[in-house]
């Protein structure tokens, strides 16, 4: 704490020499000298040629200037060598070079002793001559109080003080990450509690250690592992995905937690089942295009209907797996029969609740029964691609069957029929009675052959074994 | 000859023909009523235990097709005896079964003082026979519709392979119900054969329970009247339920 004390002694002391500053910055005209130079460097396109072919730009914007905490500065404060009567010409041989030069005047106020006061300075000076030069991050001209004097209540703010600026670093190939955090959306997160350092392990007041990643996609991946900490059950599920899979295999594009949840603004996945779609989207959006204009995309995003299905609720969250796999198609019935099996939900849309069980009573479906619990036994046991809703209905196009739709799914039928059963074309797709329960209208055949043994077996049985009975009982009489 | 005596009924040939009806009737009933009922564990248990669904559709089938092969040679045999070797017509039904039922009846209820007085096979075993036959060609046509379903739509209504498979399933059920009820009692829990009939393991009957099941064939082999059997042997339950596992 001693630390923390002395830095925000040695901030205010520096505040107050700034504030002082910016009293005579109030002032509506800058110094006289500063007003001549900007005689040329206020106008736009003084440029400077370096000796490697680059441009430097010698424009200097009036009005932020003079805001600026060093508004009240004359221009030869810092660049002494010149004047309104001597401009001497300078050689530079790049732009990096120039600003390190540039910096060494920042030393002459902000010796190392002070600014080495925050953590991050700290860091910074310690990595020699790699070090950023302060024009990297502060542009001189347009210099604002960082910390403004305050005193922070807790390290978020003091995080804050900085990263609610726009600031960024260049990382090894050449890619620039922002470090601002937008401190609202950090206030409506479901982490609005958190300090800083619960996720950005090593940082703090006093530590500010310097990271160094190759890519901005190499620090978000190594990011999103801080989530773990608190999330184990969602991390450890996220280990079966595909989407680790992929990214273990080396495709850095396959998302990690923070992809989904985001980072400062995360919020519960589930509460906008809009944005959890088209999260998904984002990298799926061939898929995601053709589900908008299915039934339950189009009911999702036009009616704002929160019934249908969103990626998630078939795919699931972590636990992703790849949706042409065996396993995931065995799986579709229970998937779909989750809604379509409901009676409540189905007769909120006049749809019919039995069609699961027409499904799974018939031969495909007991198949399928069959396949889950061999799948159970042996992961490995060989089974055959067995239709299921899919192969009629679709999958992220699925449509209405009633209307114009109807031949269609007629035809998938056909289709996926002739996949297994080799020639089925002609009466054969007949065979499946399209959910329907056989009935006096509906599949006569069946429903009178299905009545006949309902009535005959009872019946039968009743009589043989009254027949036993009645052998027993006279047996037993004659005795 | 005294009761004890033990009478041929059966010939290896019947005797073959029996126990190869009862293993592969074994075998369809467990790898077919296991689809039935697919929800039970114990369906699990036989599916998993077989090797899979398809492992188990495959015995199905083909346990099928040896049993479509016992009853083609059965009936080929069954016309070749009775047509060629002039065997008797013994399982064809007559007017005598109906008449023997309802005399049956009337003993139970204690209006006859004995049981009807049958043939070589009695009314209740020629139901069981033709139950099978008729019931094996339901099972076998059905079976086939099943198996051959493209084939079968190409000539008929796409519609006929749900009834086939209502047809089959529920026929199945019917006749795994009369043999585990109505078979079983019979030949196993029957007091009057209780432990167990053998007579179709050893092909030997003892004479007595000729006597009280089938008195008209006893009288006709040993070229006797009927009524005198009866009446020598003291013609009802009582003395024949000493007779049973001879």
């Amino acid at each position: 704490m001693g630390h923390r004390e002395t830095s925000f002694l040695g901030i205010c002391l520096l505040a107050l020499i700034l504030l002082s500053g910016i009293a005579a910055a109030a002032e509506p005209n800058l110094p006289a000298e500063a007003i001549e130079c900007l005689g040329c460097h206020g106008q736009k396109g003084v440029n400077y040629a370096l000796q490697n072919g680059e441009t430097l730009e010698a424009y200097v914007d009036r009005n932020k200037y003079q805001a600026s905490m060093h508004g009240s500065l004359s221009c030869t404060a810092c660049h002494g060598e010149f004047s309104a009567k001597d401009h001497p010409e300078r050689k530079f041989k790049s732009r990096e070079l120039y600003a390190l030069k540039a910096s060494q005047v920042c030393h002459q106020c902000h010796p190392d002793e002070m600014i080495s006061k925050v953590p991050v300075h700290a860091s910074l000076l310690k990595s020699g001559n790699k070090a950023p030069v302060c024009s990297g991050c502060h542009n001189p001209h347009e210099i604002t109080a960082i910390t403004a004097g305050k005193k922070h209540s807790n390290e978020k703010d003091y995080c804050l003080g900085c990263h609610r600026h726009s600031m960024g670093i260049k990382l090894r190939n050449g890619e620039s990450v922002s470090l601002k955090v937008d401190s609202a959306a950090l206030d409506g997160s479901v982490h609005a509690k958190l300090a800083c350092f619960d996720c950005h392990f090593g940082f703090s007041g006093t530590q500010h250690p310097k990271r160094n990643f190759n890519s901005p996609r190499d620090f978000s991946i190594a990011q999103a592992e801080a989530c773990r900490r608190c999330h184990f059950d969602k991390y450890t599920k996220t280990l079966e995905s595909i989407h680790y899979s992929v990214l273990s295999q080396g495709n850095l594009n396959a998302p990690v937690c923070t992809d989904c949840h985001g980072a400062h603004s995360v919020a519960q996945a589930r509460a906008d089942k809009v944005k959890s779609s088209q999260r998904c989207g984002r990298c799926h959006q061939d898929i995601f295009g053709t589900y908008t204009r299915s039934v339950h995309g189009n009911a999702l995003l036009q009616e704002h209907n929160l019934d249908v299905p969103i990626c998630a609720d078939c795919h699931t969250a972590h636990t992703i797996q790849g949706a042409h796999t065996q396993d995931y198609r065995e799986k579709v019935p229970e998937i779909c029969g989750r809604c379509h099996g409901d009676a409540v939900l189905m007769k909120k849309y006049g749809l019919y609740a039995g069609v699961v069980n027409s499904y799974l009573s018939d031969f495909h479906g007991i198949t399928l029964k069959f396949y889950r619990k061999q799948k159970d036994a042996s992961p490995e046991s060989s089974r055959k691609s067995i239709a299921t809703c899919i192969d009629c209905h679709g999958i992220h196009d699925i449509t209405k069957t009633s209307g114009p739709a109807t031949n269609m799914v007629k035809s998938r039928l056909v289709k996926r029929c002739e996949k297994c059963h080799a020639g089925a074309a002609g009466s054969f797709p007949d065979a499946w009675l399209s959910h329907y329960e056989p009935s006096l209208t509906n599949a006569p055949l069946v429903f009178l052959i299905n009545l006949t043994y309902k009535l005959f077996i009872p019946f039968m049985l009743v009589g043989l074994i009254l027949q036993i009975l009645l052998h027993v009982w006279r047996y037993a009489v004659n005795r | 000859m005294t009761a004890h005596a033990l009478i041929k009924r059966f010939g290896f040939g019947r005797i073959l023909e029996h126990q190869a009806n009862a293993i592969v009737f074994t075998l369809l009933v467990i790898t077919g009523l296991a689809q039935r009922f697919h929800e039970y564990r114990v369906s699990h248990w036989i599916t998993l235990t077989l090797g899979g669904v398809d492992t188990m559709r495959v015995v199905h089938r083909y346990s099928g097709l040896l049993f479509a092969c016992l009853i083609l040679v059965h009936i080929v045999t069954g016309i070749y005896g009775v047509i060629i070797k002039r065997w008797p017509a013994a399982m064809m039904i007559n007017i005598n079964d109906f008449r023997n039922a309802i005399e049956n009846m009337k003993y139970y209820f204690g209006i006859n003082s004995h049981p009807a007085l049958c043939d070589r096979y009695d009314y209740k075993q020629k139901f069981e026979y033709w139950g099978v036959i008729a019931g094996g060609f339901l099972m076998i046509s059905t079976g086939l519709i099943l198996w051959f379903p493209v084939d079968v739509a190409r000539v008929l209504p796409g519609e006929f392979i749900p009834a086939a498979k209502a047809a089959h399933s529920n026929e199945a059920l019917l006749a795994f119900l009369v043999i585990v009820t109505w078979h079983i009692y019979n030949s196993v829990f029957s007091p009057e054969v209780f432990p167990l009939d053998t007579a179709i393991f050893t092909g030997k009957i003892s004479r007595e329970r000729m006597i009280h099941e089938h008195p008209v064939e006893l009288a006709r082999i040993e070229n006797v009247p009927v009524e005198e059997l009866i009446k020598h042997n003291g013609h009802g339950h009582s003395a024949s339920g000493e007779s049973g596992g001879h």
